[in-house]
């Protein structure tokens, strides 16, 4: 023991007040008093409990933990009896005393080429990471109330604004001098995926903000290594000094989550990633992220669903998440992934515990709530050592409450920070609240005392005569407590007392009695008493109607969690197709009555009279069987833009980063054949971005429903849209401007190459003193084009454009792969063929712009006459699931035999993505991605049976309709839940059914 | 009569006709088309036809093999063995011949300034040298609602058949209806509750009850376009067309026009009228329904909603036909017969199908006592095709006639196809 008293005095010789620098106006009040809090259940940390112990306190820290502890003389005691003490609580995303970027006040309506953040900073206005949150604090003591009344006593702040946000500050709730508050700054960096307050035209997409991060840091890593590079970027140069720090990124859903793991992993970097609280649906790739999460408790209102045609409106994911939602805590603790609870999505932030105890309810385990407010939040940002427990030498940050932090009925009495006090709810006030009889010399009241301890409510029952009648009514009662003194007012109009009775006395006994004198109306004195009763009856009913509802059993998820979701992932099936009419796009033609035998994904055999040992035997009399539809031109499952509308070239962009695997429409072009599609950027710039290649795996992650080995692509475009994208002040306005465009664009990637070539050639050894040149994305990618690694999809209309770009890729050393919608293609065929570029063309589509009139269904007839490759796109999700229809216009205007005009839809587009090898016919060894039809599959007539890939059966008309029924049946369910929520109290919204937007070419914006 | 057969089965493709198409002549020779398949528009079938018409009536329609034909009585006697003859579909709620180029506005003529405009007909704006019209109508649709669009009430539309020099040769029925877009109750665009609904409903109640009491008024001392074009919706002359497609909108929309005493209204769009089918007959309230070549509405419908929908209103008993307004509508125009086509790929049968774009089109139009079937008395407004017109591999207009003219089914894109083919084999 004595051990510990001398440390102590150590201890406190050491310390020093956290504003040792400042003047003192007047006497100098210092206190170097022990404070002591016995015989207290102290949770020391998520772990550990110790029953019936003592925090000793001191200069702020803490001195000592323990069951016992001799405590020095000059202790204060406070006696902490049915009492517990935790460590207050860590919310480390929070914007607490950080001023709201400001914005700017006149909108932009034209395009802003350059940053408005004058100065010796980053190009672009979104990239902000040289702002300082600790430079920005100030203490704002209502704010930090509001926090402080919820238990917490740290919170690590940053300034929510841009995609490079820049660093935190750790500070503490107190109210005090911004010195005594802060702990540290620039504790972690900060990214997103929002441009916030920037009006800098550039990114205007989700895929653009991820380029543009890859680019950053690129640069940083360029100016890192290439000390002799005169450019002074105080932004770049922040980047460099804060790298090591926590990188924490606001990810906000939870594909975003694994988006920003991408790019993090492609330059070293693990980020912890703020969530949004969807974690649960796409839990098995956000553990493999390796990421620690900061997760809110922010669940969505039930929707107000009384009137069933409304709810028609709200969606079925939104149902199923607002009934899923409260368990994604428990699912992602249960899945060992590191997480931190956070207040900031919470706009009313009095819910949180509320919405806690409802994810306790759902799964969550107290320790691990109480690990993900203390522990983790702490470690995340390298802090253990000073918060998240109680320990000796750890900053005195605690709270102290009636009961377990997270018990229905808890209270938190206090929330002490750096070693000073707050009161949330003084344990010492006298609670009165209760039934009493009140006497006054003879007469008798009963008096009832209701509502909150600073806000009593009382009234009494007149039990007496009123003009000769009974009375039975009720008379309020004004009741007014300080410390131990009582005073009363009523006004009971009886009997008794036509005026008022005015009563002031003590309350004593644990607030069981209370007595004093008082005056009545005639002035006279009177004794009077109050002694307590039994319990109202009242506080029993409440608790009855609680209960039930929640339940620890996780409902199902589906993949995706939508309508038409997959309890579990199809699987590879072993399948004989027997008896169909097979359009093998192969030199077999369409064999009629022929076999098909799927095996591991592929196509094992096909012939006739063919038998595999336990392969499922599938009829296909009658049926027709074909390869899967390939749109070589799709605008489906896409997150947050298909178009980088604000550049000319935007070659760095790439649809690969936002796949968006929730899209219904997958599930819709699987019921109408479609098995692979290109997601190509929109047509908004003479260069765009590239592609994504995707099987419509639906269920699957968007890295799984990626073709693995593919060729790259990127989308050019010609034309009208190009031209009046991005306004009127970008270049260019004409097609005239677009030619130059594309050689400015070739002839820069060109010379960015010969950098690269000549630096290579430097020796290693002599490198020192030459700075290397700098990576440039979107000229990396332009070379890729040149070097026969990526290939053009160009969006076009009108012959002369289609000519020049031939021209342009003639005389670059590269061809053009595909000319998409190609509208005027028949007037160039020849020239086409010659170039041996492929048309992927709209069957009927036409007359929507001036450059368009001239277009013409016998177009792709044409073009497959003069021996071009001919594919029918899409670009519409409604087109996309009934391409096989399209493919027989090509049938009736310009008569293509059947068999040819099939390929149209699939071999075609394969050969243009390069994809033939493995798909396109039905041929031994290649993907088995096929579909039985109910007939021909160029008729009107013919329904989609079965959409089959890689062996898996993706789409049945069967499987279709049956859950189509469980699905009706889920959300009559789930509804049925929300509204015994909303007569339990819980508070509704108005259903509301945001559609995702369909995107077309010249879709412009998110 | 040989020179007419000639034409008729390879006129469309190998006249050079450099001209643009010309409208016909009026029907001077009788004509009999014999041994084709009729579909009559209204369910039946006959496998070995005779159709005869003469002043643009037809005269004679029944089983070449069950009537004895004069063959003297006809000029021109054309046979068409396994070739399918239909009565000429009709477009509902179309923007033909009001737009030329979705991205040019100066070619936009649907969409009239304000919110009211009962008054604004149509008619005027009618092009009939719309290229695009040309394109329609060598698939088989002959004739269409010109249908104005925008605004509370867009304006009063008419039908045009499609063989005219000008707008007032076009008319078929002119200032047909009345259209009216039913405020949507959520927002289109992000699904949020539309605060302004009740206003909006609050305001069209108020124009609807100033306008009947107008009405009754005959000759009103101070004239208000506006409520004397509405006149008609009270008296029977005109129909009302609500544009609404939520169920509770639908609802609405017929008590509504209870309410106002309205004669004769349509839903047009009418995604959800199944849910409402026995209201919808209980008021006799007929449907223009939504394009069947759309997405479901909803996550959770049905991925073949749109297609199914036709099968399950004619289950319920309703009177509907199709419609193709939306995106790109048009020139999409020309895929109408494979709307029905779809539409029995999806439960209906097939002639059942044809009737959602011709008789029931026409009864709905309010037309079919002349046209939309072929039966005796009606329009020769037909066209023949080399197969089925409801499936694009077989629908093949070889032969049109609007009121016993023969068209020109030629047009600007099978020019070009043929400039364009001559281009390769020439070289």
């Amino acid at each position: 023991m004595k051990k510990i008293i001398l440390f102590i005095f150590i201890i406190s010789s050491v310390a020093v007040s956290a504003q040792e620098t400042f003047n003192v106006n007047g006497t100098h009040d210092k206190n170097h008093n022990f404070y002591a809090f016995t015989n207290a259940t102290i949770h020391t940390n998520y772990l550990t409990t110790i029953e019936n112990a003592t925090l000793l306190i001191k200069d702020g820290k803490i001195i000592a933990v323990a069951e016992k502890i001799d405590l020095p003389a000059n202790t204060v005691v406070f006696d902490m009896k049915n009492k517990h003490i935790y460590p207050s609580l860590i919310d480390v995303y929070s914007d607490y005393g950080i001023a709201k970027a400001a914005k700017s006040k006149t909108r932009n309506w034209t395009r802003q080429a350059k940053t408005n953040n004058k100065g010796a900073f980053n190009w672009n206005q979104a990239i902000k990471p040289e702002v300082e949150a600790g430079k920005l604090f100030k203490v704002d003591n209502k704010k930090a109330e509001e926090l402080r009344k919820l238990g917490f006593g740290t919170v690590l702040t940053h300034q929510h604004d841009g995609i490079m946000r820049g660093t935190s500050a750790l500070v503490t709730l107190g109210n005090d001098q911004a010195n005594a508050v802060m702990l540290k700054d620039n504790v972690a960096n900060h990214l997103s995926f929002n441009k916030g307050t920037s009006t800098q035209s550039y990114p205007g997409s989700l895929m653009g903000m991820i380029a543009l991060i890859r680019q950053t840091y690129y640069d940083v890593d360029w100016l890192f290594n290439n000390k002799q590079v005169d450019e002074y970027n105080i932004s770049l140069n922040s980047i460099i000094d804060n790298w090591k720090l926590p990188q924490i990124f606001e990810a906000n859903d939870k594909l975003s989550i694994l988006r920003a793991d991408k790019v993090g992993d492609e330059f070293e970097m693990q980020y912890i990633f703020k969530g949004k609280g969807d974690e649960y649906q796409r839990i098995k790739e956000i553990k493999a992220t390796g990421g620690k999460l900061i997760l809110p408790v922010n669940f969505p209102k039930a929707y107000e669903v009384s009137d069933p045609y409304n709810s028609l409106i709200v969606s079925y994911s939104d149902v199923k998440n607002w009934e899923l939602a409260p368990y994604n805590l428990g699912i992602v603790a249960s899945n060992e992934i590191d997480f931190s609870i956070t207040t900031s999505d919470l706009k009313d932030k009095k819910v949180f515990f509320k919405n806690l105890r409802k994810a306790i309810k759902s799964g969550l385990s107290e320790q691990d709530a109480l690990k993900a407010l203390t522990y983790s939040p702490a470690t995340f940002i390298n802090e253990y050592d000073r918060i998240g427990s109680l320990a000796q030498g750890k900053l005195a940050n605690f709270i102290i409450t009636s009961e377990n932090l997270f018990a229905e009925k808890n209270i938190i009495h206090e929330n002490w920070i750096r070693g000073k006090q707050h009161i949330i709810s003084d344990y010492n006030i006298i609670d009165v609240r209760g039934n009493y009889s009140l006497n006054l010399g003879e007469k008798v009241y009963d008096l009832k005392v209701k509502g909150e301890p600073k806000k009593l409510k009382g009234s009494i029952q007149i039990i007496g005569t009123k003009d000769n009648k009974p009375d039975t009514s009720k008379v309020s009662v004004s009741i007014k407590v300080l410390k131990n003194s009582i005073s009363l007012t009523f006004n009971p109009k009886d009997d008794f007392e036509k005026g008022t009775v005015r009563l002031s006395g003590t309350v004593t006994n644990n607030a069981a009695i209370w007595d004093g004198n008082g005056q009545l109306s005639n002035g006279n004195w009177i004794k009077w008493t109050a002694i307590k009763g039994k319990k109202g009856k009242d506080d029993d009913k409440k608790k009855k109607k609680e209960s039930k509802v929640d339940s620890l059993v996780v409902p199902e998820i589906q993949y995706p969690n939508m309508a038409y979701g997959f309890d579990s992932l199809p699987k590879a099936e072993t399948m004989l197709i027997k008896g169909a009419t097979v359009w093998t796009n192969e030199a077999e033609g369409i064999m009629k009555n022929a076999d098909v035998i799927i095996h591991n994904g592929k196509i094992q055999a096909v012939g006739r009279n063919l038998s595999f040992e336990g392969a499922k035997i599938i009829d296909g009399k009658g049926k027709h069987l074909s390869s899967g539809i390939i749109d070589e031109h799709s605008h489906i499952a896409i997150s947050r833009g298909v178009n980088e509308c604000t550049q000319s070239v935007t070659a760095e962009v790439s649809i690969a980063d936002v796949v968006n695997s929730d899209d219904v429409n997958i599930y819709r072009q699987l019921a109408g054949g479609v098995t692979a599609s290109q997601l190509l950027h929109g047509s908004c710039n003479p260069v765009g971005g590239q592609s994504a290649l995707i099987k419509l795996k639906w269920g699957s992650s968007p890295e799984e429903m990626k073709i693995k080995d593919t060729d790259g692509f990127i989308k050019f475009a010609l034309g009208e849209n190009v031209k009046r994208a991005g306004g009127t002040s970008r270049f260019p306005q004409t097609r005239m401007g677009v030619e130059q465009v594309y050689y400015d664009a070739f002839i820069r990637a060109k010379e960015y190459q010969a950098k690269w070539d000549a630096f290579a050639a430097i020796p290693e050894k002599d490198r020192e003193n030459t700075p290397a040149p700098r990576i440039d994305l979107e000229m990396e990618t332009l070379n890729e084009i040149i070097n026969k690694e990526r290939f053009i999809s160009c969006h076009s209309y009108q012959q002369g454009e289609i000519n020049m770009l031939m021209h342009v890729a003639d005389s670059m050393g590269f061809r053009v792969n595909t000319f998409t919608h190609i509208l005027e293609g028949y007037k160039v065929a020849d020239k086409m063929k010659a170039h041996g570029v492929g048309g992927s063309t709209f069957s009927d589509w036409w007359a929507y712009k001036f450059e368009v009139n001239d277009a013409i269904p016998y177009n792709g007839a044409i073009m497959h006459n003069q021996g071009v490759t001919v594919a029918y796109n899409s670009d519409d999700a409604e087109m996309g699931r009934r391409l096989n229809q399209e493919a027989a216009k090509a049938v009736k205007y310009g008569g293509v035999s059947e068999e040819e005009a099939l390929k149209f839809v699939t071999l075609n587009p394969a050969k243009l993505l390069h994809l033939d090898h493995k798909m396109g016919s039905i041929k031994v060894g290649k993907d088995a991605d096929v579909v039985l039809w109910s007939d021909n599959p160029l008729s009107i007539y013919a329904k989609v049976e079965k959409t089959i890939i890689d062996g898996a059966v993706y789409f049945d008309i069967e499987e279709d309709a049956k859950r189509q029924k469980e699905n009706q049946k889920e959300k009559a369910r789930i509804i049925e839940k929300m509204i015994s929520a909303k007569k339990g109290g819980a508070k509704t919204q108005a259903p509301n059914g945001k559609k995702p937007k369909l995107y077309h070419c010249d879709t412009v914006g998110e | 009569m040989k020179n007419i057969l000639l034409i008729l089965l390879t006129g469309s493709l190998l006249s050079v006709n450099a001209q643009i198409e010309t409208p016909a002549p009026k029907q001077t020779k009788k004509i009999m088309l014999l041994n084709g398949v009729a579909h009559l528009g209204n369910g039946k079938i006959i496998q070995n036809s005779a159709i005869a018409f003469e002043d643009g009536k037809l005269t004679i329609v029944a089983n070449a093999a069950a009537i004895k034909i004069d063959f003297s009585q006809f000029d021109t006697v054309i046979n068409i063995p396994n070739k399918h003859v239909y009565p000429g579909i009709i477009a509902p709620n179309s923007t033909l011949g009001l737009t030329e180029i979705g991205a040019v506005r100066m070619t936009h003529d649907y969409s009239e300034y304000g919110m009211f405009k009962p008054h604004v007909r149509s008619i005027i704006a009618y092009n009939t040298e719309s290229k695009i019209t040309t394109t329609v109508r060598s698939n088989g649709i002959l004739l269409a609602q010109a249908t104005p669009r925008s605004g509370a009430i867009s304006g009063t539309s008419s039908i045009v058949q499609f063989d005219a020099w000008n707008w007032e040769d076009a008319v078929y029925k002119k200032d047909d209806g009345v259209h009216l877009n039913w405020s949507g109750m959520f927002s289109r665009w992000n699904g949020k509750k539309n605060k302004e609904y009740d206003k909006s409903v609050t305001k069209l109640n108020d124009f609807f009850t100033n306008a009947l009491a107008y009405s009754k008024t005959a000759d009103y001392p101070e004239k208000n376009l506006r409520f004397e074009a509405m006149r008609g919706v009270f008296n029977g002359e005109k129909t009302l067309y609500i544009h609404a497609n939520f169920v509770k909108e639908i609802t609405e929309a017929i008590n509504f026009s209870k309410k106002h005493k309205v004669s004769k209204m349509v839903i047009v769009g009418g995604y959800d009228a199944w849910m409402v089918a026995d209201m919808l007959k209980e008021n006799k309230v007929a449907v223009i329904l939504k394009r069947v070549h759309s997405l479901p509405q909803r996550q959770e419908d049905d991925v073949y909603l749109p297609y199914k929908l036709p099968h399950m209103l004619f289950d319920a008993g309703v009177l509907f036909c199709l419609e193709n307004s939306g995106d790109m509508e048009a020139m999409g125009t020309r895929n109408l017969p494979f709307y029905a086509g779809t539409a029995a790929a999806y439960g209906l049968d097939k002639e059942e199908a044809l009737k959602l774009i011709t008789l029931n089109t026409a009864k709905i139009l309010g037309i079919d006592k002349t046209t939309g079937s072929l039966e005796v008395g009606k329009d020769a407004t037909l066209f023949i095709s080399n197969g089925d017109a409801l499936d694009m591999r077989s629908n093949d207009v070889i032969g049109a006639f609007i009121q016993g003219r023969h068209i020109d089914i030629d047009n600007h894109q099978k020019k070009l196809y043929r400039k364009y083919s001559g281009k390769y084999t020439d070289q």
